[in-house]
């Protein structure tokens, strides 16, 4: 056989190979649901329950964040993430969480925000200088 | 119903939206005239096509500096009824972040591309000599497709580009934009983003886009050479400017790696972010294609795949940029590069250049080049081709993985990327690494067509032997030996590369000094991998804290460690090796810089070293804070220090309100009051330290208070001492008339309030007492930081590697350009 045969069959087994490993270590998309089903870890994509309190104080510890999230499908759970609270978290419109479930605990390992910062978003941002404040000084 | 607008500057962005429409026409004319004057059927020494395509692409030159021009006039001047100017800059920037606003949105980027691409296509004109009609031919549509991205018309529901020239009320919809002198409340634009404010910012973007503009050139070459049926002419032209791109693309990555290690923004010299990753694509693609050009220049072999990847590199430079700029990565992406609604303009950008690589590919399949004969085992030539391939494979790989939105998108899967990516990529990329480390080795030792076969594998041995022994000494000594064994593998093929490149250096210095590039740039590559896979193997973060208070220690074993540390201000903390204190903060414009004090100590408790830094955190308005770490470098190794929590500065408006009118009370900062009766000399202990009364003092003065000889003032000398430092405060007990008062004084730094709140008389002066009312700041009412400590060991190998490796594609170049002239 010529070489070049067998490196063009070393080649696209290394690519097939390169394709199933990428697709038994790829997650999936789930819900809260199919994260208490699975138990691996998964990505959840929801948004922040505004209504729930944060939770974050550094004075007591300083790597336990823990806020509620609705997932995509309306369902609700407590968050609880290693570390400190994400810069602008309140603001918020789409979170993407990389973890898994304990108990009735969704513990993070990543977090990936979508924030409407003053940066991307369309809104106008108008300053008027109010009278009060002049006034006060 | 027309509003007559006042105070807008409409006539530079009307003059730069003519510049956008002359350019996109020019760049079409001289498209045209280029194409008509490469035509198999156009007349010799008729030179009339090819004199009206190079004036079209002058004129183009020049509407895109004109363009440029307008573009730095509206953000220079703050005119903000422009959109491009309101969203990228404010008035507070410096004049040198001004400058970068030019490039901070998409459209300036466009922009960025079109020029170096404009001055690319002046070189060759300058230069191509009988390849400028079909080289120019392609870099002209380039550039016709680069100029519709930023064209900014609508026609019907589709809009074509996105023109930097918008009006900003054109761009929203908003109640103000009704009043015609809705100017005036605009006063200031939003700003850059606080994670741009960095010096890389400005540098890095027009390094980075002259190699991806740079990468057209070689596309062109290949695409001349299948169009004119020179099928092997092209690739000793091309060479030269393929290893400029390689050059400059790997050095605007390599900044932007930097500018990542340096902010920290994304944790670390390379995150495996699917932005970065497409920025590589062309790179890997184009280094590998490099190689495989070489091959064919020296023996024949290989045409088809060095055409191949030629072509495909620059189809990847679009499909990167389809990546980052349509929205599809939105999910998985932490670079928030915004949709402009030019997706499918995008998909057109890439099919156009793709559709052109697989026209001519095919309609020239039969007349290619290919040679049937197979290569020499043992010959340079068949290894290079090796190594080249898994190259190949390599970028295979990020792609497939990268584009998982791209394939849910089209086939409506649901995949997410992989958990952990970075642990992924890793091994899988550390796989290839292994290959192809081992080959810029070997195939060193190997001649081209024939090689002596004993004394290549005599040398060859010698050499990995040599390279193992000083891997062993490496891995041990840094503790990469604990690391998964694929790195200890690219360890060992990275080390060995370094050294057989080495002996082709130490050769080519004897003599055949224009092997030296090569040998350099491979020295390079290996060095860098070597950094790069023992800072990242062996990084540690030094801050950790296992002590949170509502962890068990079960909890702290199986969670993974907590990395932010708490410092309360004046309040040492012991840290690996160091004590840190935070000892205060400063401002200095939109900049918050946070003091903090490292000192280690030895066994014996004796102070060894002592230094500062200053990790600073911009305060953005309402778009948060943005934390950027000081660092400590040493020869070996990097510290870090990121703040990344504080409750110093505040985002909440309203917290900020409060301060600045003080209408929060003192005394609800304070836990509940405590009254002490004591004499002098006494002591009051409290949570952080001691407080002790040294003396009376009859003839306190207060403040804008004046006293008569009937007031009694007195005031109590108190001393502080908590954390090794003393403080001195002075409350004081005053009469005046038939009124009492008492001053307390504030020690901020030791977190206390303290008044003079009684004086309780002694049958003799001496057993007389007074009461001293102390109010301790509760825990959370005290300054702290919260931050995160990183150390970086042996990251300089990863830079100095770079700078290596760019010098050694300089030196090929100036090489391979010698070359040119003498044949």
């Amino acid at each position: 056989m010529k070489k070049s045969s067998i490196l063009g069959i070393i080649v696209i087994a290394v690519a097939i190979a390169v394709i199933i490993s990428t697709y038994s270590t790829s997650s999936t998309y789930g819900s809260f649901n199919d994260a208490k089903k699975t138990g691996s870890e998964l990505h959840v994509v929801g948004h922040l329950n505004k209504q729930k309190a944060l939770f974050y104080d550094a004075t007591k510890d300083a790597n336990y964040f823990s806020f509620y999230m609705k997932d995509n499908k309306g369902e609700e759970c407590k968050v609880i993430v290693t570390g400190t609270k994400p810069q602008d978290f309140e603001r918020s419109e789409q979170i993407v969480l990389t973890g898994k479930m304990k108990g009735n605990e969704f513990h993070a390992s990543h977090i990936l925000l979508k924030c409407p910062s003053k940066y991307t978003d369309g809104k106008l941002n108008v300053t008027e200088v109010s009278a009060r404040k002049s006034a006060s000084i | 119903m027309d509003i007559a607008y006042k105070g807008e500057h409409l006539l530079p962005g009307q003059l730069g939206q003519f510049f956008i429409v002359l350019a996109l026409g020019s760049a079409l004319f001289s498209f045209i005239c280029y194409f008509f004057a490469s035509r198999e059927t156009a007349l010799k020494g008729d030179n009339s096509w090819l004199h009206m395509g190079r004036i079209g692409y002058w004129l183009n030159t020049v509407s895109i500096l004109g363009m440029g021009t307008c573009l730095f006039y509206l953000i220079y001047n703050h005119y903000f009824e422009y959109h491009y100017a309101w969203s990228y800059t404010s008035r507070s920037l410096p004049v040198y972040y001004i400058v970068s606003g030019f490039w901070n949105g998409q459209e300036g980027a466009f922009l960025l591309w079109m020029f170096w691409q404009a001055v690319l296509g002046n070189i060759l004109i300058w230069k191509a000599k009988s390849w400028e009609k079909p080289v120019m031919t392609t870099v002209a549509l380039s550039q016709v497709i680069l100029c519709s991205m930023i064209l900014g018309v609508q026609i019907g529901a589709a809009h074509i580009g996105s023109s930097p020239f918008l009006l900003l009320r054109n761009a929203m919809e908003a109640p103000i934009f009704q009043r015609a002198d809705y100017l005036d409340f605009i006063k200031d634009g939003r700003g850059m983003n606080p994670s741009l404010q960095n010096y890389w910012m400005i540098i890095h973007p027009p390094v980075l886009f002259l190699g991806i503009s740079s990468l057209v050139i070689p596309f062109a070459y290949a695409v001349a050479g299948l169009w004119q049926r020179r099928y092997q002419d092209w690739v000793k032209p091309a060479i030269p400017y393929a290893l400029f791109a390689c050059m400059v693309l790997g050095t605007g990555v390599i900044m932007g790696a930097f500018w990542a290690y340096e902010s920290l923004n994304f944790g670390g010299f390379w995150a495996w972010d699917p932005v970065e990753n497409a920025s590589i694509f062309a790179w890997l693609v184009l280094v590998a294609a490099v190689h495989v050009l070489i091959v064919f220049k020296n023996t024949g072999h290989s045409y088809f795949t060095a055409t191949l990847l030629t072509l495909l590199s620059f189809v990847l430079v679009w499909y990167s940029s389809f990546l980052a700029r349509s929205g599809v990565l939105g999910d998985s992406s932490v670079h928030a590069f915004t949709d402009l609604g030019l997706f499918w303009q995008l998909v057109i950008g890439v099919m156009v250049f793709l559709v052109i690589t697989v026209y001519l590919l095919v309609s020239r399949w039969k007349e290619l080049p290919i040679t049937k004969k197979d290569e020499e085992t043992y010959s340079r030539e068949f290894w290079m081709f090796v190594g080249a391939v898994f190259m190949g494979l390599s970028c295979f790989h990020l792609i497939i993985v990268t584009s998982i939105p791209v394939w849910n998108l089209m086939f409506g899967t649901k995949f997410a990327p992989p958990v952990d990516p970075v642990k992924h990529y890793n091994v899988i990329q550390a796989s290839f690494a292994v290959v192809v480390t081992l080959l810029t080795g070997f195939t060193q030792f190997l001649k081209y067509k024939k090689t002596d076969v004993t004394r290549f594998f005599i040398t060859t041995i010698i050499y990995l032997v040599f390279a193992a022994l000083i891997t062993a000494l490496i891995a041990f000594g840094t503790g990469v030996y604990k690391l998964h064994f694929v790195f200890i593998l690219v360890m060992l093929c990275s080390v060995y590369s370094v050294v057989a490149n080495a002996k082709v250096l130490a050769d080519a210095m004897k003599g055949k000094f224009k092997l030296a590039g090569s040998a350099i740039a491979h020295i390079g590559f290996g060095l860098m991998l070597v950094g790069a896979l023992i800072s990242a193997g062996t990084k540690r973060v030094i801050s950790e804290n296992l002590t949170g208070e509502q962890y068990s220690e079960d909890f702290a074993k199986t969670e993974n460690p907590k990395e932010n540390i708490l410092l309360y201000k004046n309040e040492p903390l012991k840290m690996g090796d160091y004590s840190v204190t935070f000892t205060g903060d400063t401002i200095e414009g939109l900049n918050h810089y946070f003091n903090i004090n490292y000192t280690r100590l030895d066994a014996k408790g004796n102070k060894t070293e002592e230094f500062n830094l200053r990790p600073n955190v911009i305060v953005a308005g309402d778009a948060g804070l943005s934390s950027s770490p000081d660092t400590k470098h040493y020869l070996l190794h990097d510290l870090y220090t990121h703040v990344t929590m504080t409750n110093i500065i505040s985002n909440d408006p309203k917290a900020a309100e409060e301060q600045q009118h003080g209408a929060n009370t003192d005394d609800s900062d304070y836990d509940a009051p405590v009254a002490h009766q004591i004499a002098i000399g006494d002591t009051i202990p409290y949570r952080d330290g001691i407080i002790v009364l040294k003396r009376l003092n009859k003839n306190a003065k207060i403040q804008d208070i004046p006293l008569t000889q009937n007031d009694i003032a007195i005031g109590a000398q108190i001393e502080v001492i908590t954390h090794g430092k003393t403080y001195k405060a002075e409350p004081v007990y005053l009469i005046k008339g038939k009124s009492v008062y008492d001053f307390g004084k504030k020690v901020e730094d030791a977190g206390l309030k303290l008044s003079f709140t009684k004086i309780i008389p002694g049958k003799t002066p001496g057993e007389g007492k007074v009461e001293i009312t102390v109010y301790t700041q509760p825990e959370s009412k005290k300054k702290f930081i919260v931050m995160k400590a990183i150390e970086f060991p042996y990251i300089n190998f990863l830079w100095a590697g770079t700078i290596i490796m760019v010098i050694g594609f300089f030196i090929s170049i100036l090489r391979r350009n010698k070359e040119l002239k003498t044949v």
